[in-house]
């Protein structure tokens, strides 16, 4: 008997949690298959399976999922993280992930692998979580247990790496503040960073920022979020607000996002009252890359102006 | 202090509660067009429709002279918990100087839930304290009693008579002051529905319709463009997944409340809780199938987190089901005969499956 082949997702939280999916998945001998880039053909697939109403996230997720299903694997792995942090949940729709995929796509049931996830920090490592998984995978728990060790270590080690940011003072520095699906999917943001990154601009995103930072600043605030990246999102924004190398604010939100529409509100009327210039960019599916592009540039050029 | 509140459902309880304890209340109007105008202007695009609306209503009472806000908080993981926040710091931003008192559940933070009560008790004793709560809730109680027999009868009464008596006994209830009077009106409203010449017709004959989804759009009928009476004046009765009584239940008494039971009908579509009432929705739906409806209709704002999830389990749960299940969206740009064409195809959907199945018993 092979390997078994083991499909994840190249969505949502996979650009947050890859590294240690990957070191794990490799530690337990089991094959696995991350899903093509996003593409059109891709995400009108996964329209097709999702209601109209919801967040292009979910939708991209869903055409993910389908895209494994046709590469053959033998289970999708559709994590049900409920929170990674004590008290402070994700946003529901991660909290019903494997429900929604279940009931919206036919006969998937027995091709999903799933297991909850509650934990105190970020790490995804806590044991107990895949004790099912480990189960049904047939997997004995010494090995399981070590795996998840060396995957956690390896993930912290990248977690490190991520911080360690140069901030050239000459050129414009623009933080980039959304979650990691809509900032590192270059299908659906129209490959926003190479765009900036063209244009000569420096780049920082909430990963570059110290957890330390961004809890501290969390603090200052009347009441926290409910959602762990949404409360990551607001700490680091009002890091970058009072930060000064920081020229500029770009806030990339999906349509339809909720957490995003309570934590924009703030944000903008705080960095109006910071002076600090700031930009929402709305992103779905059916943006043009013109309509971007523009808006962009005509930030830039307004940064540009204001540090000269 | 000059009170006000979010207008949402029988609005009467919370303006009572107030009076109870000799607060001055500014009554929030009833969301009109003009409200929800003002409240999308001022809020964030995608915040959810119920945000906008209660926006508008703050606005509105702000105007009409109130200076404190009383609202419910909650810790997630539904948006609906960060309402009194944002507005707060929206209104701030217009320079509106107007005190937020948001009740948060007791256990996050209890110096601050008990200095909250105690704006709200102001001179009155703790005595007095309990007995106006036990005022309200039996009043929330009777009053929900009595619209569950209305939503039944009304299907019957096509010339109004049971509209009548329901406006009326609203008003025979808002001058109560103590628990006798409340049963006394209770008593009297049921004696006067019973003694309406209207017959119901044979089980066989009913259309009975279940209405779930998010508490706001559900309970709120300037919202949801009355879509109980609308439903009542087809012929069909209707019963709401969410009453204030439940409500108050399930957030003091969460374990003696009917919420656990409903909940765990729905495990085999939605596993865990999600925020909002997305489990009570699924399970709700398991529920009305169980006794008999013959149809859901579920509600929701466009964009609810929660909802949205339990929307995309409603295709699977109709065909395992066999019950037919209609969604909408609410928001600014719902228009009524947008509602009523949807429904009124619904209901013919309903009557169709409805007398399939019966043919089907006959003949085996």
């Amino acid at each position: 008997m092979g390997k078994l082949k083991l499909g994840i997702p190249r969505a949502l939280l996979y650009y947050f949690y890859y590294p240690f999916w990957e070191k794990l998945f490799s530690e337990l001998d089991i094959e696995l298959i991350v899903s093509n880039y996003t593409s059109r053909e891709q995400l009108d697939k996964g329209i097709k399976y999702s209601i109209s109403e919801i967040c292009v996230p979910i939708k991209v997720y869903i055409g993910h999922v389908l895209d494994l299903i046709n590469q053959g694997v033998d289970y999708v792995y559709i994590p049900r993280i409920i929170s990674i942090k004590k008290n402070i949940f994700l946003c529901p729709k991660f909290l019903g992930l494997p429900d929604m995929i279940k009931n919206s796509i036919p006969e998937i049931e027995n091709k999903i692998l799933t297991h909850q996830i509650t934990a105190k920090d970020d790490s995804l490592a806590g044991f107990k979580n895949y004790l099912g998984m480990a189960d049904k995978l047939n997997i004995s728990k010494w090995k399981l247990f070590w795996a998840l060790q060396k995957a956690n270590s390896h993930w912290q080690e990248h977690r490190k790496t991520q911080l360690q940011v140069n901030i050239d003072k000459k050129v414009l520095t623009i933080a980039l503040i959304g979650y990691v699906y809509n900032i590192y999917d270059r299908f659906i943001n129209m490959d926003l960073l190479r765009h900036l990154r063209e244009m000569g601009i420096n780049i920082v995103t909430f990963e570059m920022v110290d957890s330390q930072i961004i809890e501290q600043e969390v603090k200052l605030f009347p009441k926290p979020m409910f959602w762990e990246f949404t409360n990551k999102l607001l700490g680091a924004g009002y890091h970058f607000l009072k930060s000064p190398d920081i020229d500029g604010i770009i806030y990339v939100s999906a349509f339809g996002c909720g957490p995003d529409s309570i934590l924009g509100s703030f944000l903008e009327i705080d960095a109006n009252q910071a002076n600090k210039p700031f930009m929402t960019l709305r992103i779905d599916e059916q943006t043009g890359e013109s309509h971007l592009l523009t808006r962009i540039e005509a930030f830039v050029d307004l940064l540009k102006l204001k540090k000269s | 202090m000059k009170i006000t509140f979010p207008h949402m459902g029988t609005t009467l309880i919370f303006a009572k509660l107030f009076e109870l304890f000799d607060h001055e209340i500014i009554m929030p109007p009833r969301p009109s067009k003009k409200t929800i105008d003002l409240g999308v202007k001022h809020s964030p695009e995608f915040a959810c429709f119920p945000f906008k609306v209660i926006m508008g209503s703050y606005l509105e009472a702000i105007e009409a002279g109130a200076d404190t806000i009383v609202t419910s908080g909650g810790h997630g993981p539904c948006r609906a918990g960060y309402y009194g926040e944002l507005h707060k710091k929206i209104l701030d931003d217009f320079g509106h100087q107007v005190n937020f008192i948001i009740f948060n559940a007791p256990q996050d933070n209890w110096s601050k839930f008990m200095e909250n009560l105690k704006k709200i008790k102001a001179k009155k004793s703790w005595f007095n304290f309990w007995r106006n709560l036990k005022i309200i809730y039996k009043l929330a109680k009777a009053i929900d009693n009595v619209e569950k027999i209305v939503e039944q009868k009304r299907a019957y009464s096509p010339n109004g008579e049971v509209d009548l008596i329901w406006k009326k006994a609203k008003e025979e209830f808002n001058k109560i002051n103590t628990i006798d009077e409340i049963e006394f009106v209770e008593t009297k409203v049921k004696a006067d529905l019973d003694s309406l010449s209207i017959h119901l017709p044979a089980d066989k004959d009913r259309i009975k319709i279940g209405i779930i989804g998010e508490i706001y759009v559900v309970m709120e009928e300037s919202i949801n463009n009355y879509i109980e009476e609308k439903l009542n004046s087809f012929g069909v009765e209707v019963e709401r997944s969410h009453y204030l009584s439940d409500w108050i239940d399930d957030t003091f008494l969460p374990f003696f409340g009917e919420s656990t039971k409903i909940k765990a009908k729905g495990q085999q579509y939605i596993k865990i809780g999600i925020g909002g009432h997305a489990q009570e929705s699924v399970g709700r739906i398991v529920d009305y199938k169980d006794r008999g409806f013959h149809g859901v209709i579920h509600l929701k704002p466009f964009g609810c987190l929660p909802e949205l999830v339990s929307q995309s389990m409603l295709d699977k749960i109709a065909k395992d089901l066999n019950i037919p299940i209609l969604s909408i969206s609410i928001d600014e740009q719902i228009a009524e005969a947008n509602i009523l064409t949807r429904v009124e195809a619904f209901l013919d959907m309903v009557r169709q499956q409805k007398s399939l199945e019966e043919r089907k018993i006959k003949h085996g």
